[in-house]
């Protein structure tokens, strides 16, 4: 008994001696950022792991710019409020005065948040809600890099030849379809660069999965897409590398998305559409450091695309066919310029010099139905009723000047030349 | 020929078993600390912030939201300490609920359904009321359909409550992708799925104490810890409990009605467990697939690790809930290790007091092979 009390004391000596040594003063941070991460922080590939790097390159910039920055991280938070406002309230009590939340399903707390702490600046990837002071969301027109990346996808397919079908078979691996305009739009933008190159010779199969990412299912989907439909590149709107991995080991192609896949499928991969999140971190954090009271003026709903470098696609690899960059920059150098975009009555394709032509046609659904009049000015979707159903009519929302919004959040059609083959 | 051989020890005393259990716990804290040390962080300043949940600062102060803090460990507290109570009443029959996941679930989904579907009804009291006992009613339902087939047809309970918290869990599922017009429990304005908080309707109301507010379901949650307690140790049923627990033949002999025990019993361990669902829907956040924390698993770790004493589960919840929260504060400052840290600990801690007790009740002996 006597050997196990000394022991303790020994022990809680020790403790105090070394609590006392740890509790230096520590260096006064110029702003001290919160970021709040769906997955772990330790991930080395994924959505999480793209938005940390996007953070921590940001907050290196800024170092180097002589601003001392602090960074705080709750990660594995799940889509709850409750955990996510117990993380918020971490953050906030370490001291945080701007708190990132990159999961859509933030929403919620991070609303009720942005009344509570008026002194802190809460920003919110992928959502939809903002306020007027401290509130705001981000995301980015990745249907621009999508298009792009479509164009590599059809100079390929046309290299590979026609299917027993007639068309140009080009697969594309799905997290969902029409129910989400990040989804639809994302498969029309790509379909719409497939036709650039192939016109109506192209077809664009679809293949949801049903969640935002799932490796085993991702793999499925993209050998369903390859083997019973024949595609000879596949194209994907999920998390991991699988789609193209499955495309690498049956000898076709594909394009991934998030970060450059090549490493994964050396002889498949062609391009993909990335993010660039540090472009946007850099300048939110920037504002909230020299001018936080504007922060909302200043940074707004932010919805960056190439022009800002918020979205590009990855380096273009040596499986693209030769003529893949040229024609991807003349494209890009009109969307850069503002001269174009992809959602309106203009239709780019290339004649036999590589050169760009535009035609002036209007866009329609895959049933038939328009959704950009030939004249631009009106834009269409489907009519929903008010349990969220599709009715099957088509619903007048504006003008060109819509069609943010519609990419946005109202989108909810295919464009023709999409099949989507989800069982 | 010397061999060694596991022997039944005698009765230590209280003094020296607490002793070996808080050996254990220091073993593995300072496994813990290895591990930590192997990340490059600083155990003790890590194990500081956890134990401090985050109240206090570097400095030594108390940092600004240090009552939210406390705020934010009784959210975590509350249903699992209810939890952990309802199972050991089901445990002390013998009777094997590790459906506390599923049986939270669908006492959230039931007390939901009330203001997402009828709104307030009456007033706020009313509401609450009303919700309370739909997720014990709904709870209990499920956790009587697997006592009453046990008593029925002898089916194991074990399997049927673990198969009833994935029945369960895909429920939720469903109602937060599925978009139609009778699902009440999806946020009506957002574009992708979302469930709506219950609080556009409701709040679980709450004492306030300066910038403190101390939720009403805390002291509900202790006064019904008080009441198992009586309920365990005082009552005729609490007893018959016990007898069954110790021998079904025993409690036949006796002249009980055993299968009536199991199925009462496990409605009220189901039915408690459902109200758990409830005080978390109420004091946190709108339903989701994680809404319970894990505390339908956790509060099996936490019964056992009290012995199915009741006091000792309130003890034990409480250590768990800030070695749980702690944990993600200290992430907070600690990058380099997640708050999945915390299941680790958590794990390591059940396994070394599980430890102790083998040393506590056996001693390995060497002796002359006879």
């Amino acid at each position: 008994m006597k050997r196990i009390l000394s022991l303790v004391l020994a022990a809680m000596m020790l403790i105090s001696v070394m609590l006392l040594a740890s509790c230096g003063e520590t260096e006064k941070a110029d702003i001290t950022v919160g970021a709040i991460y769906i997955g772990s922080q330790n991930e080395e590939a994924g959505y999480t792991y793209a938005h940390h790097t996007g953070i921590t390159r940001a907050i290196e910039q800024l170092k180097e710019e002589g601003y001392n920055v602090n960074l705080l991280i709750q990660d594995n938070v799940p889509e709850e409020d409750a955990e996510v406002t117990a993380a918020i309230d971490a953050l906030a009590n370490q001291g945080a005065d701007i708190i990132f939340g990159i999961s859509f399903g933030y929403l919620g707390a991070f609303e009720k948040a942005a009344t509570e702490y008026a002194d802190i600046i809460f920003s919110h990837a992928t959502g939809y809600a903002s306020n007027e002071t401290n509130f705001n969301n981000y995301f980015g027109r990745i249907y621009q890099a999508r298009y792009l990346s479509g164009i590599a996808a059809g100079l390929k397919a046309k290299e590979v030849g026609k299917g027993t079908n007639g068309k140009y078979n080009i697969g594309y691996v799905s997290a969902y379809g029409t129910q989400y305009a990040e989804t639809c739009s994302g498969i029309n933008a790509f379909t719409l660069g497939v036709q650039s190159v192939l016109g109506e010779e192209a077809q664009v199969y679809v293949k949801q999965i049903g969640e935002w990412g799932n490796p085993t299912v991702e793999r499925q989907a993209a050998e369903a897409l390859i083997n019973t439909y024949s595609c000879v590149v596949i194209g994907q709107h999920c998390d991991s590398a699988q789609p193209q991995i499955a495309a690498e080991a049956a000898g076709v192609f594909g394009c991934g998305y998030n970060s450059d896949m090549t490493p994964s499928a050396p002889n498949a991969h062609l391009t993909a559409p990335i993010w660039n999140w540090e472009v946007y971190y850099k300048f939110a954090i920037e504002t909230a450091l020299t001018d936080p009271a504007n922060f909302m003026d200043k940074v707004g709903i932010y919805y960056g695309g190439l022009k800002e470098g918020f979205v590009d696609i990855s380096p273009l690899s040596d499986n693209c066919t030769e003529d893949t960059a040229a024609k991807i920059d003349a494209v890009k150098d009109m969307i850069l310029s503002g001269e174009w975009d992809v959602f309106s009555n203009v239709k780019l394709s290339f004649d036999e010099d590589g050169n760009v032509v535009k035609t002036t046609s209007a866009l329609t659904t895959n049933d038939g139905k328009t959704v950009i009049s030939e004249d631009n000015a009106s834009y269409y979707v489907y009519e929903t009723n008010e349990a969220g159903e599709l009715t099957g009519n088509m619903t007048e929302v504006g003008g060109a000047d819509t069609i943010d919004s519609i990419i946005k959040g109202s989108m909810n059609y295919y464009v023709a030349g999409v099949t989507d083959v989800t069982e | 020929m010397k061999r060694y051989h596991i022997v039944k020890r005698d009765l230590l005393t209280p003094g020296r078993r607490i002793v070996f259990y808080l050996l254990a716990i220091a073993a593995a804290l300072l496994l813990g600390a290895l591990l930590l040390m192997m990340t490059g962080v600083n155990p003790l300043s890590y194990y500081f912030k956890m134990l401090t949940i985050g109240t206090v600062t570097d400095s030594g102060e108390l940092s600004r939201l240090a009552y939210k803090q406390v705020e934010n460990l009784i959210k975590v507290f509350v249903p699992l300490v209810l939890t952990s109570v309802a199972l050991s009443v089901a445990f002390k029959m013998k009777f094997w609920n590790i459906g506390g996941e599923g049986q939270f679930l669908v006492g959230a989904v039931a007390a939901a359904f009330i203001p997402l579907k009828f709104g307030v009804i009456g007033n706020q009291a009313l509401t609450l009321l009303l919700m309370a006992a739909a997720a014990m009613a709904a709870a209990a339902v499920w956790g009587g359909i697997v006592a009453l087939l046990k008593v029925r047809f002898g089916t194991n309970e074990t399997l049927m409550t673990l198969m009833f918290n994935y029945i369960a869990l895909y429920f939720v599922a469903l109602l937060g992708e599925e978009k139609a017009g009778w699902n009440v429990f999806l946020d009506p304005e957002s574009q992708r799925p979302l469930f709506r908080s219950v609080w556009d309707f409701v709040t679980m109301p709450a004492i306030t104490i300066g910038k403190f507010s101390l939720s009403w379901s805390l002291l509900f949650v202790l006064v019904l810890c008080i009441l198992v307690y009586f309920y365990l140790k005082k009552t005729k049923h609490g007893y018959e409990i016990s007898v069954v627990g110790d021998s079904i033949g025993t409690a036949k002999y006796a002249g009980m009605k055993v299968g009536r025990i199991i199925v009462r019993t496990m409605l009220l361990s189901s039915a408690l467990i459902g109200l758990a669902g409830f005080f978390k829907l109420t004091s946190a956040g709108p339903l989701s697939t994680s809404l319970t924390d894990s505390v339908g698993w956790t509060g099996i770790v936490v019964a056992w690790l009290a012995k199915l004493d009741t006091v000792g589960i309130v003890i034990t919840s409480l250590l768990i809930s800030i070695l749980r929260f702690g944990c993600s504060q200290a992430s907070v400052t600690f990058g380099a290790v997640d708050s999945r840290f915390a299941d680790l600990l958590q794990g390591v801690i059940l396994f070394a007091v599980l430890a102790a007790d083998f040393v506590i009740r056996f001693k390995i002996v060497k002796k002359e092979e006879a």
